[in-house]
């Protein structure tokens, strides 16, 4: 059927007409904070007590905007007559934002979880040598990183919880065997349920589950615990599902 | 010099349409003098000044879009003239017809074809004195047979306003209905002849071969590219026509053919 | 004495409404636009959702520097904002707002042919701008706006003539005196036919062939700054609102309603201005700009057969209704 000549043009005022009652899309910036997902790539947060000083990230970035330096210390052996170790102590770590190109390799490819993104944007300066942001200025940008996302649902257990899980549960039942084997020689009788997660970071040994790391994640870092992210016990806090901290 | 002539011609029109409005006018009371002017007549004459004055230099500036100009502040002087003659309508319609359409007319012409800003010294061609005798002459005739029809009759101002829409159109429709029929026809006529001459084209379309139908022996018009200038103007038809049917199949059209199409339409 | 009052204050109300009118229609159209594209518009200006942008706009454009190129013909490049703009304030002058006397600026007897000559008259400024700029943009322009002058002028002189066949006058207060209800179905082609004209005549989208920005650069104002381009921006606004005022005069019968109270009619007469002045800045939200070849197509083959049909419907109705 032949449509009725106008009936694309109605169309198209009926199409303008229905988006003017409809609420806009604008987001009013200064006034309101966009509500960014946490995701975003705003700025590069450091969690210093990470760093190795592997120089993984100023190899690998494209535009060589991170500064590393460092020296070498040598910590005394812990045990007497053991061997001194060298350690990698960070002097220096500065990105240049006026370089950086928000790609992310950095972030990607430093091993011991020391770089995070941040959604903070606001950080325009107006001399170009502010933009080079020093150790501290990178480490004040870690309290604004949030909570990594939610695992999907049924998906696998990331792999530091599975171990610390793994620890965990190898020692509560070590401590269940202990006190069965205590019971069936004083009395047989009810005995409770094997805790099935115990919260690592309750369990005594468990400082040195891999997946618990103090203060590994930024959800732990002072002046970021939520109370609001009580969950089950079993789960590490680091690696709650937080949401954006912003609204 | 055009310009003077069609200056010449408008102001034929215009005298025309002056005596129409004034013709419904009747005698006037004697008390009115030559020498005893009131404030309409001072305004008339001085708009009258100013009107001549822009006609005069209408066709004689030497920059061909400030003649134009000119002419529209002219012919708004005489749609000022014929207000003050209480000669509304006539005044409107002058206002319409000349400054929003022939001017317009006149000033895309220009811009479409040439419009140097600053003096065009070529503007001026050799006939500038006959063109000034026939313009004398027109306008001479003009004020003669005006001066000799109306002699000393006064339209009454401050009565009932005699140039009115309704007193125009019933003098327009009773006493004046020939002219007006045949001016109606004239135009009909030149309004056909202009659609005629536009489509001339049309039937050497249809005879050319077409170029996507098989290689073509020649280029068209079947000239070599040195006489192209000479027999540019007749090919014109046929050679459009083709242009239009090589963008559809250009890839079949033969492309010798193509290429010295291409040159000369360079030239063109 | 009362005379020269009474003469002033008509010229007085008339200048403001002038200066008025075209700047609530640009900053409707703003916000209109803005909300139609899903968008807010100026939300600054003035505090409350941007009401006073336009005047900051004035502002702006009054500092700028007037500039003139030098290969440009001075006196006519700045003599043309002013022919752009004017005939837009001589027009207001005859619109006809409420019944009677008191109620418009000066009762023209020949109302509909002043109207539409003086509104020609307005796009001389157009040409004279894009010959005077001495730049091949808005030599285009200028072309663009002839060609399409000569076009649609037509199809609006004959529906206005369809309008004055109906009422037996060409003066705008005698339309408005002989309206009766049911001339709206009897106009109705007329009507969208002299709407759509004129809104070509005003360069307006999706007629803006002529200012295209995107590809002759705002074609004849291409060389224009500060505040004679302001000035050309006035005189389009200044346009739609006289397009507008028209049309709602000579086809939508003006100070007439159905419940029309004595005295109110202007309400009624502004009321449809207002609607109409919101159709333009609807259309121009919807519609894409129609290409050159299509804008003159439009006219000769769809506007001018239409409002000739118009007018050979309305010599039919009025011979059998006599």
């Amino acid at each position: 059927m032949p449509p009725i000549p106008g009936s694309g043009l109605a169309k198209g005022l009926a199409v303008t007409l229905r988006t003017m009652t409809r609420k806009t899309v604008t987001e009013q910036y200064p006034d309101a904070q966009p509500e960014l997902p946490p995701r975003t790539r705003g700025v590069i947060g450091l969690f210093e007590e990470n760093c190795t000083v592997c120089m993984l990230c100023a190899r690998e970035c494209p535009d060589w905007c991170i500064y590393i330096d460092s020296h070498k210390e040598t910590v005394p052996a812990a045990t007497p007559g053991g061997r001194d170790r060298s350690r990698n102590v960070l002097d220096r770590f500065a990105i240049d934002f006026s370089l950086c190109m928000y790609c992310g390799i950095c972030i990607e490819v430093c091993p011991f979880d020391a770089l995070f993104w941040s959604p903070e944007f606001e950080y325009a300066e107006t001399d170009i040598r502010d933009l080079t942001h020093e150790r501290d200025k990178l480490r004040e940008w870690m309290w604004t990183v949030p909570a990594p996302p939610a695992l999907d649902p049924g998906a696998e257990e990331p792999k530091e919880l599975a171990a610390a899980r793994k620890t965990a549960d190898k020692l509560a039942a070590q401590q269940e065997a202990a006190r069965a084997a205590e019971q069936t020689a004083t009395a047989p009788g009810e005995r409770p349920e094997p805790e099935d997660r115990p919260e690592p970071g309750h369990e005594p040994g468990s400082e040195s589950a891999p997946g618990h790391e103090p203060g590994r994640a930024p959800d732990s870092g002072p002046g970021h615990a939520r109370p609001g992210h009580a969950r089950e016990p079993g789960s590490a806090p680091g690696r709650e599902p937080g949401q954006e901290d912003r609204e | 010099m055009t310009l003077a002539t069609a200056a010449a011609h408008m102001t034929a029109a215009h005298t025309a349409a002056a005596h129409l409005a004034a013709a419904p006018t009747t005698g006037a009371p004697e008390p009115h003098g030559f020498l005893s002017p009131t404030g309409v007549e001072i305004a008339f004459l001085l708009v009258g000044l100013v009107t001549f004055g822009a006609a005069v230099v209408t066709v004689t500036t030497r920059q061909l879009v400030h003649a134009a100009l000119w002419l529209v502040v002219a012919l708004g002087g005489l749609a000022v003239e014929y207000l003050l003659l209480t000669a509304e309508f006539i005044a409107w319609v002058q206002v319409l017809i000349y400054v929003g359409a022939v001017v317009v007319l006149i000033l895309f012409g220009l811009m479409l074809t040439r419009a140097p800003i600053g003096r065009s010294p070529d503007a001026d061609s050799g006939n500038r004195w006959a063109a000034l005798t026939v313009a004398v002459a027109a306008a001479a005739a003009l004020v003669w047979v005006v001066a000799d029809a109306f002699r000393t009759t006064w339209i009454d101002l401050d009565g009932p306003a005699s140039g009115s829409t309704a007193v125009t159109g019933a003098s327009l429709f009773q006493n004046w209905v020939l002219p007006f029929e045949a001016l109606s026809v004239l135009l009909l006529a030149a309004l056909v002849g202009a659609i005629v001459l536009s489509r001339r084209a049309q039937p050497d379309r249809s005879l050319t071969p077409t170029v996507s139908d098989a290689p073509r022996p020649a280029p068209s018009g079947a000239g070599p590219a040195d006489t192209a200038g000479t027999g540019e103007k007749a090919d014109n038809g046929p050679d459009q026509a083709d242009s239009a049917e090589r963008s559809e199949g250009a890839n079949k059209a033969n492309k010798a053919s193509k290429d010295d199409k291409a040159d000369k339409g360079d030239d063109r | 004495m009362n005379d020269a009052l009474d003469v002033t204050l008509r010229l007085l109300i008339v200048f403001v409404v002038f200066l008025a009118f075209p700047l609530i229609v640009g900053q409707t159209e703003h916000k209109v636009m803005a909300h139609m594209q899903g968008r807010l518009g100026p939300m600054y200006a003035g505090g409350f959702h941007g009401w006073a942008q336009l005047v900051a706009d004035g502002v702006k454009f009054a500092q700028k520097e007037d500039v003139v190129p030098a290969e440009a013909d001075r006196r006519i490049f700045q003599l043309a904002p002013a022919v752009a703009l004017l005939p837009y304030l001589l027009v207001l002058l005859a619109v006809p707002v409420g019944p009677g006397e008191g109620a418009v600026g000066q009762v023209v007897d020949a109302g509909i042919f002043f109207v539409l000559a003086v509104m020609g008259v307005g796009v001389l400024g157009s040409l004279m701008a894009g010959w005077s700029s001495a730049n091949k943009f808005s030599l285009l322009g200028g072309l663009r706006t002839a060609a399409q002058l000569l076009a649609y002028e037509l199809p609006m002189l004959l529906t206005a003539a369809s309008v004055a066949m109906a009422a037996g006058t060409v003066s705008l207060v005698g339309i408005l005196d002989a309206f009766e209800w049911w001339w709206l179905p009897w106009q109705i082609v007329g009507a969208i036919v002299f709407f759509v004209a004129g809104l070509a005549e005003l360069q307006r989208p999706p007629f803006d062939m002529p200012v295209a920005d995107s590809e002759i650069i705002f074609g004849a104002y291409t060389e224009y700054t500060g505040l004679r381009f302001a000035l050309f921006l006035l005189a389009e606004y200044a346009g739609i609102v006289v397009l507008c005022g028209l049309t709602t005069v000579l086809f939508l019968g003006g100070w007439h309603g159905p419940w029309g109270a004595d005295g109110l009619g202007w309400v009624w007469t502004l009321l449809k201005t207002a609607a109409l002045a919101f159709v333009v800045i609807w259309l121009r939200v919807t519609y894409p700009r129609l290409r050159e070849d299509q804008l003159q197509k439009l006219s000769w083959t769809l506007l001018v057969p239409l409002s000739l049909a118009q007018i050979a419907l309305t010599g039919v109705v009025k011979v059998v209704i006599q």
